[in-house]
């Protein structure tokens, strides 16, 4: 294996903007007086994540371009700087600097005890996530996957004072070391099989015929364990605790970037470890197990959500079951429907990906709006909103609307681009459950403008204020319909830049 | 020569857009500056629609198009959004333009004390928008969302006073009539994307294939009639044309914007556009012109009686948009076009100069006015061009559209000549009536205002000065023997059908109505109920449309009402039954899944490790239904 050169340091410049970032501010933290505001880190904190996203952004250009020796693989092929990893990237930095602008002034002390903390464990754990987005090696791989893991068990148990933090946290660390040993345990097979750790390595020396019936093994547990990450159904259950003990700018996180980056991972592995191994019978045992799995968490994410009169918990459900939704493009392969031409699930998935991180940082953004100084995060928060607040109120309907998938927002384009995958790879029962679960969803989503509209106010707090929540709820909600209105921009250019070969295979 | 002002098409219809937002925007505050922000728009959009024209007519002016703009990409199908310049948009785009100015300038004065002034300015310029939009789609998805919106906005127009229960009931009628004729036009845009080579939906590649005959045929005609639903809904043809009449109940500077530029024109329009299709089916022709002729005879009929004097401008645009119709269904689309043209300057003009006397009077029956032509000296002489050009009286506007319809009708079919001849002295008298009862004679008003009438306002007369010119000069456009218009159009020779004959005959049966006017209710020596006391049935027959409204509704209107009470019977015993079962089973399903989600991080142990089991039993009985199979 190659050593890391100090050449190639370079181009590891947007994460080592964070590590340095996130030193610099925990030190600062350290020594600043008190009654320094501590919204001074949190906006140190989002320059440091624009710096890094300025770095990806930089490096994309040459591979936007097509110079297919501007690729950067680092330490033999187990980290890759290529459009997959850059695009990825690039949604999980404008993610977390919306995050922490919507956090900025509005984070109370109360909320969270140890503000400076906040943002600096915001950083690792984003640095975690991109190298989960880069790392075509298992080592590398688990390296990211526990740097984020660590740093968010801690985030979500930052407001210690509270039972139902502590109480998240610990059922968080619990289930994600289960994860975690999932995935270990997938990996050893992998490893005893193959002798190596590289992805792609892996892949080719898999195609022995011995090995077949280790693979299903190795493969259902890593399987398992990344649908921890993303919480997809039947390993979600610590979604619902865990969003509702976390600060809400945590659960944002959780919520979006953590996802994001469980699906970088799940998509490198299935394609690079396990994509067109031996027959097709074996590809299409691989899809048909993931299809199971995203048809498993939309029905039980969207119907669990029915009865939920937490908001948070709500969100939990409703990401379980977009998890389930950004699942179905992985599959939507030309490999696995024998007729079809579809070579656009990278872009679907983005596409997807993009609508789901704005709508949801905007529904947080709302929490953290409605559920103001009392901090009641029950449904009837919302009472009455549209009296009370009509502007925001109206940016909070775009959002929902987006989410339930309502043309013409992103998020109905999202769902459209996937179904239309769905249909072309001729996956027709993944569809009708696609498109019965999105039904059933309008009645959890409308139960919100419901509250809104037709529910009085009289025992509502008042709304938490302050510019940048305000701001960050009509970005997403604005974007949110503006992706809507072009998706073919994005789409396209996803398109334009993403080639099999070259960005997911090593 | 390099279009340059074709380029910046999208400018005419941005304008107005713009106005509508920022009059949405400042809101009912600014009841004075609201009104100049509109007429400023739509002034900006006909000044840049008249440079994009004239470019057009200049000598080698080539239609552009514009169409990079890719909206969804579903597989092999595109859809694109752009717009298209070429002679007939560019046309339409200044009489768009040019009416709804003058609309805007004219309503200044109109809606002067309307609380809702702006509210009402920001619809306009929302309806001019969605029209200009249409005008210039360069697809037909694209042009049937704005057909769709021109038809909001007319619902929200014609609704503007809501607090009146007959403007909510036209609005919804307006509505909902043409919907009936959009759903026909849906299924046709869902035909042609079906059966489109490479399911192209620009007009370009439309025109191209069914004028090669990649399709033709039954579905050639298929697809034109429905095409023709559409339009037969939005331009007020028969069957579909109860919705113009009530329309009425919109504030009139809107029944002018309907009646002669905006919403009405697009069904003619729609056919001018999709021309290649109807020319490939000999029978869609055939229906064309057979529904305009018959439209165009029976809505003169009913325009005889009528005594609101708006009632009355509306059947005669239906009459007028029956003989566009015809005129496209012969295949003189030329001709066809011209009288869209002319029309709209005469008709908006005819609509405002009554708005004008509404204004003044507060009243709309004809039997109580009279004696106007003294005291509102504008209003009556444009009137009376108008009136004049309506009527396709010699040297007016209307005389030169009318002729080329009928010189090319009197070439090819000789009965639709005769009844459109009938309805041209049909017309002729019915505009008589009109202004021998309004502007001479007595004043038969009850009310004390009209004692002291008086002309309408400068911003009201200017409007309706400059239509009046254009209601006489608007025809040497298209002159037989100089058809500059018509070979504009079509960029070719057009064909000679002018006959002196033709000309002559429809003069003589013009003057003829006329004449027969002014002896009822001018001179009155023959008796106004001469008619009606011979044959009450046949008076009784127009005065009440034919019954049209009434048949619709014992018809269609109550069997359904009979067949929705048995549906509601069904819906709420079975269907309600059917839907709480499966709200009840949904609920159940997700109360058995919260039930998992009980706080135990044992339970939660379990549930992930039974999840794995279950993927790899399911996985394991996959494979054997595989092998088995």
């Amino acid at each position: 294996m190659e050593r890391l050169q100090s050449s190639d340091l370079i181009y590891l410049a947007p994460e080592l903007t964070l590590v340095i970032s996130a030193i610099v501010i925990s030190v600062l933290d350290l020594f600043l007086p008190k009654r320094v505001n501590r919204d001074l880190i949190g906006w140190l904190s989002l320059l440091g994540i624009i710096v890094s996203a300025g770095w990806v952004a930089m490096y994309s250009i040459p591979l936007i371009n097509g110079d297919g020796a501007q690729l950067v693989s680092l330490l033999g092929g187990s980290y890759r700087i290529d459009n997959f990893a850059n695009v990825l990237k690039l949604i999980m930095l404008g993610g977390a600097a919306l995050i922490i602008f919507m956090s900025i002034g509005t984070v109370k002390e109360r909320e969270i005890p140890h503000r400076g903390e906040f943002y600096y464990l915001l950083l690792p754990a984003l640095l975690g996530a991109m190298i989960m987005a880069s790392s075509t090696e298992m080592i590398t791989l688990y390296v990211g996957l526990e740097l984020l893991s660590i740093t968010t068990y801690i985030l979500v148990a930052i407001r210690k004072s509270q039972a139902e933090s502590s109480e998240g946290a610990f059922k968080y660390l619990v289930t994600g070391s289960i994860a975690s040993a999932f995935i270990l345990y997938g990996m050893s097979f992998l490893y005893g099989m193959t002798g190596t750790t590289q992805l792609g390595a892996i892949r080719q020396l898999l195609n022995d015929p011995q090995f077949y019936p280790l693979i299903y093994v190795s493969y259902i547990l890593m399987i398992a364990g990344f649908a921890f990450k993303v919480a997809a159904a039947p390993f979600h259950t610590w979604a619902p605790d865990v969003y509702q003990g976390a600060a809400t700018p945590v659960t944002a996180f959780l919520a979006t970037i953590s996802k994001a980056a469980g699906f970088a991972i799940l998509f490198r592995v299935v394609y690079n470890a396990f994509y067109g191994l031996g027959t097709q019978t074996i590809h299409k045992d691989f899809f048909f197990i993931l299809m199971l799995l995203a048809a498993i968490a939309m029905i039980l994410g969207n119907f669990m959500a029915l009865k939920e009169k937490n908001v948070k918990r709500l969100m939990a459900y409703s990401g379980v079951a977009n998890a389930g939704y950004l699942l179905v493009p992985i599959m939507n392969d030309p490999y696995f429907a024998e007729s079809s031409m579809h070579y656009s699930m990278f872009s679907e998935f983005v596409y997807y990906l993009i609508a789901y991180v704005l709508m949801n940082i905007g529904m947080f953004a709302a929490i953290l709006i409605v559920t103001g100084e009392t901090r009641s995060e029950e449904m009837s928060a919302f009472a009455g909103l549209y009296y009370r607040a009509p502007g925001r109120a109206i940016a909070i309907i775009l959002i929902v609307l987006s989410l339930a998938g309502i043309p013409v927002t992103g998020g109905f384009f999202g769902k459209f681009y996937i179904l239309f995958g769905t249909v072309q790879s001729q996956m027709y029962w993944l569809a009708a459950v696609m498109i019965i679960t999105s039904v059933v969803s309008y009645y959890y989503y409308f139960s919100i403008i419901r509250q809104m509209f037709m529910r009085s106010s009289f025992q509502a707090s008042e709304l938490a204020k302050g510019i940048p929540l305000s701001a960050v709820l009509w970005i997403c909600a604005i974007l949110g319909v503006v992706i809507g209105i072009v998706p073919q921009w994005i789409i396209g250019y996803i398109d334009s830049i993403f080639q099999y070969g070259f960005d997911l295979f090593g | 020569m390099e279009a340059v002002y074709a380029q910046y098409a999208w400018l005419v219809p941005l304008f107005p857009l713009i106005a509508f937002l920022v009059l949405l925007a400042i809101g009912r505050t600014a009841n004075r500056s609201g009104p100049v922000i509109g007429v400023i728009a739509t002034l900006a959009s006909f000044v840049m629609a008249l440079l994009v024209l004239f470019e057009q007519t200049a000598e080698g002016g080539m239609a552009y198009v514009w169409n990079d703009l890719e909206w969804i990409r579903a597989g092999d199908f595109v859809l694109a959004m752009g717009y298209e310049v070429n002679p007939l948009n560019a046309l339409m785009l200044v009489i768009v333009t040019f009416v709804s100015l003058l609309v805007n300038l004219y309503s200044m004065g109109y809606m002067k004390d309307d609380p809702r002034i702006t509210v009402f300015f920001s619809y306009v310029a929302l309806f001019t928008f969605s029209m200009l939009a249409l005008v210039i789609s360069e697809n037909i998805v694209q042009l049937y969302i704005f057909w769709e919106l021109v038809g909001v906005c007319s619902f929200l127009l014609i609704g503007f006073w809501y607090t009146k229960p007959e403007a909510k009931a036209a609005a919804k009628k307006a509505f909902i009539v043409t919907r009936i004729g959009d759903v026909g036009l849906f299924i046709g845009i869902l035909l042609l994307v079906w059966n489109m080579p490479g399911h192209a939906i620009d007009f370009t590649n439309i025109g191209n294939a069914f004028a090669s005959g990649d399709i033709s045929g039954g579905l050639a005609t298929l697809i034109a009639i429905l095409i023709f639903i559409g339009a037969v809904g939005k331009s007020g043809q028969f069957p579909l044309h109860t919705w113009l009449p009530d329309a009425m109940e919109g504030p009139t500077p809107i029944s002018a914007l309907i009646h002669a530029a905006t919403m009405v024109a697009a069904g003619v329009y729609l056919v001018a556009r999709t021309y290649p299709v109807f020319e490939a089916s000999e029978s869609a022709m055939q229906v064309v012109a057979i529904v305009g002729a018959f439209t165009a005879i029976f809505a003169a009929l009913i325009a005889l009686t009528q005594t609101d004097i708006k009632r009355v401008l509306a059947y005669s645009t239906v009459s007028q948009l029956g003989y566009m119709m015809l005129a496209l269904g012969i295949g003189a689309y030329a001709a066809g076009i011209f009288h869209l043209f002319t029309h709209a300057f005469f008709k908006a003009l005819l609509f405002l100069a009554a708005g004008s006397v509404i204004h003044v009077l507060h009243e709309q029956n004809i039997f109580k006015m009279g004696g106007l032509m003294g005291k509102m000296r504008i209003t009556g002489w444009t009137f009376v061009i108008g009136a004049l050009a309506l009527a396709g009286i010699f040297p007016f506007a209307g005389f030169w559209s009318k002729d080329a319809i009928l010189a090319e009708a009197y070439a090819s079919h000789p009965v639709l000549f005769w009844v459109a001849l009938i309805t041209a002295f049909l017309t002729a008298f019915y505009m008589a009536r009109l202004f021998f009862l309004v502007f001479t004679g007595q004043s038969r008003a009850e009310s004390s205002e009209a004692g002291h009438a008086h002309e309408s306002p400068l911003v009201m007369t200017l409007p309706m000065i400059l239509l009046a010119i254009f209601s006489i000069g608007a025809g040497f456009f298209n002159i037989p023997g100089s058809d500059r218009l018509a070979a504009w159009l079509t960029r070719e020779a057009p064909e000679h059908h002018a006959s002196v004959l033709v000309m002559v005959l429809s003069n003589v049966f013009a003057l003829a109505g006329i004449l027969l006017g002014w002896l009822m209710y001018g001179k009155r020596t023959i008796p106004q109920d001469w008619l009606s006391a011979r044959a009450t049935w046949l008076y009784r027959l127009s005065y009440r449309k034919f019954y049209i409204d009434e048949i619709y509704d014992y018809v269609i209107v109550r069997p359904l009402r009979v067949f929705g009470y048995f549906l509601h019977l069904f819906d709420e015993f079975i269907v309600d039954g059917i839907v709480r079962l499966t709200a009840n089973i949904t609920l159940a399903i997700g109360r058995a899944g919260t039930r998992l989600q009980n706080g135990q991080l044992q339970t939660y142990g379990l549930v992930s490790m039974l999840g794995l089991v279950i993927l790899a039993v399911a996985f394991v009985g996959w494979r054997f239904v595989i092998n088995a199979g």
